[in-house]
């Protein structure tokens, strides 16, 4: 059978890279890296209807495939017509000058293939071929493929339910990675281990890897943005509010607006986060298109949150139990019941001048053998964290709520403004870094020395303007 | 039956014997030579090696943990609670496939919790909490410990001091009573009260700081030359 036979199909991935004769093998791989990588998605819809005839992948085996995947990949670079007829290269021997950019594209391929067409373990016996034929390769020209590679070798694991056996694996790859300065692999990876570990809820271990592995620049705005989901999911578990809810709302920000259920995920955290924090998240961030059937819980959890509402807040906890739990909230939610009350005591507070601790209970629907003893102790709780000025009259079994002071006899609205204008600067920053070319990308290659130099100049020179601006004041 | 089998029998038989005496020193001393022992077994974490007394082995090892953990309990020595229990915690997370769950597992868990919850680790508090699956937090021994983390945060020092009569075990009156003793950095227990340090106050600022408002708003106009 002839590839250029299936009409329609020609701008598949394999002929896609179709080297003309004789063409040196740096061509190749500057079409590899610059087009095979970026097609893969493209492909993908055409893979389904164009595997199955290049390779007959119905029929045969993962080897078989395997092998005349290879070997067609390599025909490809022998063959000046593409004629790759499988009854007659079934009886030639193995392919000896296949490129191991082209072994390592044909393996994702038919990986992807597999994946699609939901043969699970197939693609898992595929993945796990492909990571042992990487390991034996040392080309720079690979570490992109190979990033993808990793990728779908841990995405078989995870739909097969077998993530904890290849956490070594991934662990030895990401060492490996490192070793080689693959910066694009190292993120991958990184990536790979702390989802491996959020599975099974090793916060300790993902946070121990993750403040402990090579930090640089992000190649990928992808891997990037599954890094700060990772990072405010495991802050958050360790009550670090304030640096989850920064790296879950960039990570919602940043995600491309095709990934709904990521930032939907990502929203659902930063909701609850920004709760703890005692923020109200606004009407809008529910009503975001094609979220806000997803973000109804959390809706509704909210509003219990700002009324203070301890009875609603449980009728909607139980409602919701399931979605919760399968969001693996659960626990993150017992702890709002905390934030409720607080809420709840402040309305008190600041509607009443004075009143009985048995109606504060009552006020609170706080449910225990002991209501006005449990009050008690809450009030006084809050009183010491500041959360409301008052003082607690214990013989008459009151609180008394002093006068609401005044909030701008402080440094508060100067600091509340420091910290905005300081998020807006930093932002205009950022979007103007983010409009740069990466260095030197189009221009000649400039070493690292005289890049480091050039740096150096610049930064004198920066240094230098500052200088004279703070002189000019 | 394998000598080195019969030998740790043996000991962890003269070690238990002890233990029920209460004659802790006795105990520490065999516990030390029972250690020794232990790392001679091959089936043991992290090795994982397979072997055919695998079963035997691991079964020996995680009780004599378990009783290394209760035993640094009753001599009130939380750091060699910590290192038994972090030896012991490898075998219930990683034996599930080899061995029955331990009947102890849920009563040590929760005591670890409380430990961590007495010492003001709560990150770490809740970092073990998310090991859990759901259906542990109905055992009662896992449930005190959640139920008095929440009374904490609330504030609801009554239930705390009041949770003492309703431990589920013997052992977590220990880290109650330490509770009530030494209690916390941000209160203490006296007479049956409970009294606050004082916080940082917040009075309304008399003077206005000017070198920082200086500062804060050179860099402002630094900022904004930059973008204009």
């Amino acid at each position: 059978m002839r590839w250029k036979t299936a009409p329609g199909e020609e701008v598949s991935a394999m002929s896609g890279f179709k080297p003309r004769t004789g063409t040196p093998a740096t061509y190749v791989h500057v079409y590899v890296h610059t087009v095979a990588v970026r097609c893969v998605s493209l492909p993908r819809g055409k893979i389904s209807t164009y595997l199955p005839y290049g390779f007959r992948i119905q029929q045969w085996s993962i080897e078989t495939t395997m092998k005349s995947c290879l070997r067609a990949s390599a025909s490809i670079e022998d063959d000046h017509d593409m004629d790759v007829d499988t009854a007659t290269s079934a009886s030639q021997g193995p392919a000896k000058h296949a490129l191991p950019e082209l072994e390592i594209y044909s393996y994702l391929l038919v990986l992807i293939f597999l994946i699609d067409q939901k043969r699970y373990n197939e693609a898992k016996a595929c993945s796990s071929a492909s990571i042992a034929r990487l390991k034996n390769l040392n080309r720079r020209t690979v570490d992109v493929l190979a990033a993808r590679l990793y990728f779908y070798y841990s995405y078989s694991h995870e739909l097969t339910n077998s993530l904890a056996e290849i956490r070594g694996n991934l662990l030895a790859l990401h060492r490996l990675a490192t070793l080689r300065r693959d910066e694009l692999g190292q993120e991958t990876l990184l990536n790979l281990l702390l989802r491996n570990y959020l599975h099974y809820n090793l916060y300790d271990q993902a946070e121990k890897l993750r403040s402990k592995a090579p930090r640089f620049e992000a190649h990928s705005n992808q891997q990037f943005c599954r890094y700060l989901f990772y990072h405010g999911k495991i802050m958050t578990i360790q009550l670090e509010y304030t640096d989850a809810k920064e790296s879950l709302l960039q990570a919602a920000r940043k995600a491309p607006v095709a990934a709904r259920g990521f930032r939907i995920q990502c929203n659902k955290w930063a909701v609850i986060v920004r709760l703890l924090l005692g923020e109200i998240p606004e009407r809008t961030v529910f009503m975001q298109k094609g979220m806000k059937k997803a973000l109804t819980p959390y809706f509704e959890l909210t509003n219990a949150v700002r009324i203070g509402d301890l009875e609603l807040f449980r009728t909607v906890a139980d409602k919701y139990s399931s979605t919760f739990s399968l969001d693996r909230t659960h626990n993150l939610i017992v702890r709002l019941r905390h934030n409720v009350i607080r809420t709840g005591l402040r309305n008190i507070s600041i509607s009443y001048s004075r009143i009985s601790l048995a109606d504060v209970a009552k006020k609170l629907r706080l449910d225990s053998s002991n209501p006005v003893a449990d009050a008690e102790s809450i009030v006084a709780k809050a009183i010491r964290d500041g959360a409301i000025d008052a003082t607690v009259d214990h013989a008459n079994g009151w609180m008394v709520s002093k006068e609401t002071g005044d909030v701008y006899s402080t440094n508060e609205p100067q600091n509340a403004f420091n910290s905005r204008i300081a998020f807006c600067l930093n932002m205009h920053n950022e979007a103007v870094r983010a409009l740069r070319f990466p260095p030197n990308s189009h221009k000649e290659k400039e070493s690292a020395e005289k890049r480091r130099e050039r740096q150096q100049q610049e930064e004198e020179l920066a240094k230098h303007i500052a200088e004279e601006d703070d002189d000019e004041f | 039956m394998d000598p080195q089998m019969t030998e740790v029998t043996q000991l962890f038989g003269r070690f238990k014997a002890a233990f029920i005496r209460n004659d802790f020193v006795s105990c520490n001393s065999l516990l030390s030579q029972l250690k020794v022992l232990l790392t001679k077994f091959p089936s043991l974490p992290p090795s994982f090696q397979e072997s055919p007394n695998a079963v035997q082995e691991l079964t020996i090892a995680r009780e004599i943990y378990e009783h290394a953990v209760v035993l640094s309990v009753k001599t009130e020595d939380q750091d060699a609670f910590e290192r038994d229990f972090f030896q012991l915690k490898p075998y219930y997370t990683d034996t599930s496939g080899i061995l029955p769950s331990s009947p102890q597992e849920y009563p040590i868990l929760g005591l670890n919790l409380l430990r961590l919850l007495v010492q003001n680790r709560i990150a770490e508090f809740h970092t073990e909490l998310e090991l859990l699956p759901t259906s542990a937090l109905d055992n009662p021994c896992l449930k005190h410990a959640v139920e008095l983390e929440q009374s904490f945060m609330e504030g609801a020092y009554n239930r705390v001091l009041s949770a003492r009569q309703t431990v589920p075990h013997e052992t977590y009156v220990h880290f109650m009573d330490l509770l009530a003793k030494t209690g916390h950095p941000e209160w203490e227990i006296k007479d049956g009260f409970v009294f606050f340090q004082k916080a940082k106050e917040s009075a309304p600022c008399k003077e206005i700081p000017s070198l920082q408002l200086i500062n804060q708003t050179l860099s402002y106009a630094r900022e904004l030359e930059r973008i204009v």
